[in-house]
């Protein structure tokens, strides 16, 4: 059963005719049939969408009882999306050129006051490494970050904590958070030793979150590790996509230097958590706190993105802007980006190119789909489209491209000049890395940030000297400028 | 494709920031790839009907102020400030518009400049309290864009056009 308006999703009116709704229908699919468009997973999963409201709709006896039903529901709140383009028209050239589209999705009218009462719960599973390398004062301030934690919650949260090393300890089984003396007591008899293997921990966790796993809930997974976990990645990865598939989001903080980032970035990439980078114990508890505050006050869970771009264009580097900035997984049809918080945006900017001999006139690009489920009375599930089109024409008016592109894409822009100064030295090409280091440490003081400008000096030099980056220098200059990207959409609270 | 104008890199068109050195390339010039084949009609695109973006080593700077009986002739250095000379603050702009009115005209002390890139002047509003319009178009502040020969600058409510000249023809 489709759970989505059909009518919005085939853009028909609600009187349409067959034959309306067979030629909208046919319209959408030359764009979105798989095979027309082999490479896009977004067109495929948009597809499904579309065929399975065309089905509905096409048998008379679904279409009225669906019209029935609606028709008994009240409107409830919804969300809302905007799509900003770069540019409004462009030339058609002899090469390709490129686009961006900024993405935001906003809780509704309905839901334009805040409840008093936090209305979402939280179902919330710790997954805490106490490996051997987390002894002594890590280990302590984990263990306090995660009994601040305790205190924040109430009992309408359920919570479990998952304690690994090379095997892993259900340190507290699922349960709603009402002696929390107690449960604060089990958390402090952690104890370090043994190694690090992520895939036990995640998988104990897992159990633990699916035994309150509720669709009014804020499902959710946190994992702190300090280390590298060997040979499981793959299977981790295949739990985050179960996880996923079943509403729960992952986010991965990793501790000191020895952690692997493009392995936990992934992991949260995967289910619309986040990954953040926490250089010193001595801010873990910050870390957690805030990403737990992050949880709170949640309008719609389970928010995923869907960029179908036309058959001849091609899908670029899907990045969520806010609430927390991170790569999405654009493999996925919908890029599952997380809660919508009341009072926070969802902002993701993705690029598209544009093939090279365009014929004039308007066209579409990309269709836009994005859904979510919203923490109502009752769940409701919405999904909102929006076809994004462009002119192409010999002769645009003058335009300047909107200033939040243009904001988000300065810090972008950081962040991707430091991966690719990686890249380079990945491919050994030492002269090439250490001259992107330079212009980014250059970029960087223009930006007013003098001291990880510093840093990617320092690390400028050390790649001359030893051909390698310190493992702390990376990871700083990866989280820091990625989190400098909030910085230019945080303002973007909602009033 | 948009030649970066810090580090020539070429990045595809509609790029907003240059892919290899992170330099905005808003004003950038844009540069059609000469694939017209001998013989062919020129295709009715991509072509700049403007004055040159070129600034070879032989040029000048000169700005005809409207309404003002002489031109003012700068040196190219690599960077000249616009504004007024204000005795309060010792602020000496490289080219000082006080006598062309400025102050009633809303020009900052310190309220663009004029850089030089190799072979491009660009135009920088440098956070002027009425802002910067090139050829009618608002700037961003700290934006450069690109300047062609023949531009109209509008600093304030104090208009100006931009002039490339070799020495000899002024």
């Amino acid at each position: 059963m489709l759970s989505f308006d059909p009518y919005l999703l085939l853009g028909v009116d609600r009187t349409a005719s067959v034959e309306d709704i067979k030629t909208a229908y046919r319209r959408l699919a030359r764009r979105l049939h798989p095979d027309a468009n082999p490479l896009s997973p977004g067109a495929a999963a948009q597809f499904q969408d579309i065929t399975a409201a065309y089905e509905l709709l096409l048998d008379p006896r679904s279409r009225r009882n669906y019209d029935r039903e609606s028709a008994s529901t009240p409107d409830g709140p919804s969300m809302t999306m905007t799509v900003t383009l770069s540019k409004r028209a462009i030339m058609p050239l002899d090469e390709p050129q490129v686009v961006y589209l900024l993405i935001e999705i906003a809780p509704g009218k309905h839901a334009e006051k805040q409840p008093e009462r936090r209305d979402s719960r939280l179902n919330l599973t710790l997954v805490l490494d106490h490996s051997n390398s987390m002894n002594g004062v890590r280990l302590d301030r984990v263990k306090a970050a995660a009994q601040q934690i305790i205190d924040q919650l109430d009992e309408n949260d359920v919570l479990s904590v998952v304690g690994f090393n090379d095997r892993s300890h259900v340190i507290i089984p699922a349960t709603t958070v009402t002696d929390k003396a107690a449960l604060k007591a089990r958390v402090s008899l952690m104890a370090a030793r043994g190694g690090t293997e992520i895939f036990r921990g995640l998988e104990a966790a897992l159990e633990q979150n699916l035994r309150y796993l509720g669709p009014r809930l804020v499902n959710h997974m946190l994992l702190l590790t300090d280390g590298n976990t060997f040979g499981d990645e793959e299977k981790c990865l295949e739990l985050a996509q179960q996880a996923a598939d079943k509403g729960i989001s992952i986010s991965a903080m990793g501790l000191g230097k020895d952690w692997n980032d493009r392995f936990l970035d992934e992991l949260a990439s995967r289910t619309g958590g986040a990954s953040k980078f926490v250089a010193s114990s001595s801010v873990v508890a910050r870390f957690l706190n805030d990403h737990v505050r992050s949880l709170a006050n949640v309008f719609a869970e389970r928010v995923q993105v869907s960029v179908a771009p036309d058959p001849d264009i091609y899908l670029e580097a899907p990045f969520k802007l806010a609430p927390s900035p991170q790569p999405l997984d654009s493999t996925q049809g919908f890029m599952p980006v997380g809660s919508l918080q009341y009072n926070r945006l969802i902002s993701v900017l993705v690029q598209l190119e544009i093939p090279p001999g365009l014929a004039e006139g308007f066209r579409t690009l990309a269709r836009v789909a994005v859904s979510g489920d919203i923490l109502d009375q009752r769940i409701t599930k919405q999904q909102l489209v929006a076809d994004v089109s462009i002119n192409v024409t010999s002769n645009p008016e003058p335009e300047d491209p909107p200033l939040p592109i243009i904001d988000a894409l300065a810090r972008l822009t950081l962040y991707r000049m430091q991966e690719r100064a990686n890249e380079a030295l990945e491919r050994g090409d030492v002269v090439e890395a250490t001259r992107r280091l330079e212009r980014l440490a250059t970029r960087l003081l223009e930006m007013g940030e003098p001291q990880l400008a510093e840093q990617a000096r320092v690390e400028a030099e050390r790649v001359v000297r030893t051909h390698q980056l310190s493992e702390m220098g990376r990871k700083t200059l990866k989280y820091q400028t990625r989190s400098l990207i909030l910085s230019a959409s945080t303002e973007d609270e909602i009033p | 494709m948009r030649v970066c104008p810090a580090c020539q890199h070429h990045n595809r068109e509609g790029m907003l920031f240059c892919e290899e050195c992170g330099q905005s390339l808003q004003g950038a010039a844009t540069v059609t790839l000469p694939t017209r084949k001998i013989g062919e009609t020129p295709p009715p695109y991509g072509h700049a009907t403007w004055g040159t973006a070129r600034f070879d080593e032989n040029s000048w700077i000169v700005l005809h102020v409207r309404d003002a009986p002489q031109p003012i002739v700068v040196r190219p250095d690599r960077q000249i400030i616009l504004g007024r000379y204000d005795a309060n603050n010792a602020i000496h702009p490289d080219v000082d518009l006080e006598a062309f009115g400025a102050l009633d005209k809303g020009v900052s002390r310190i309220h663009a400049s004029i850089t030089r890139n190799d072979d491009t002047l660009v135009l920088t509003d440098l956070r002027s309290a009425n802002g910067t319009l090139l050829n009618g178009q608002r700037l961003i502040p700290e934006q450069p864009r690109v300047l062609r020969d023949g531009d109209e600058i509008r600093l304030g409510k104090l208009v100006l056009h931009i002039y490339f000249r070799g020495r000899s023809e002024f």
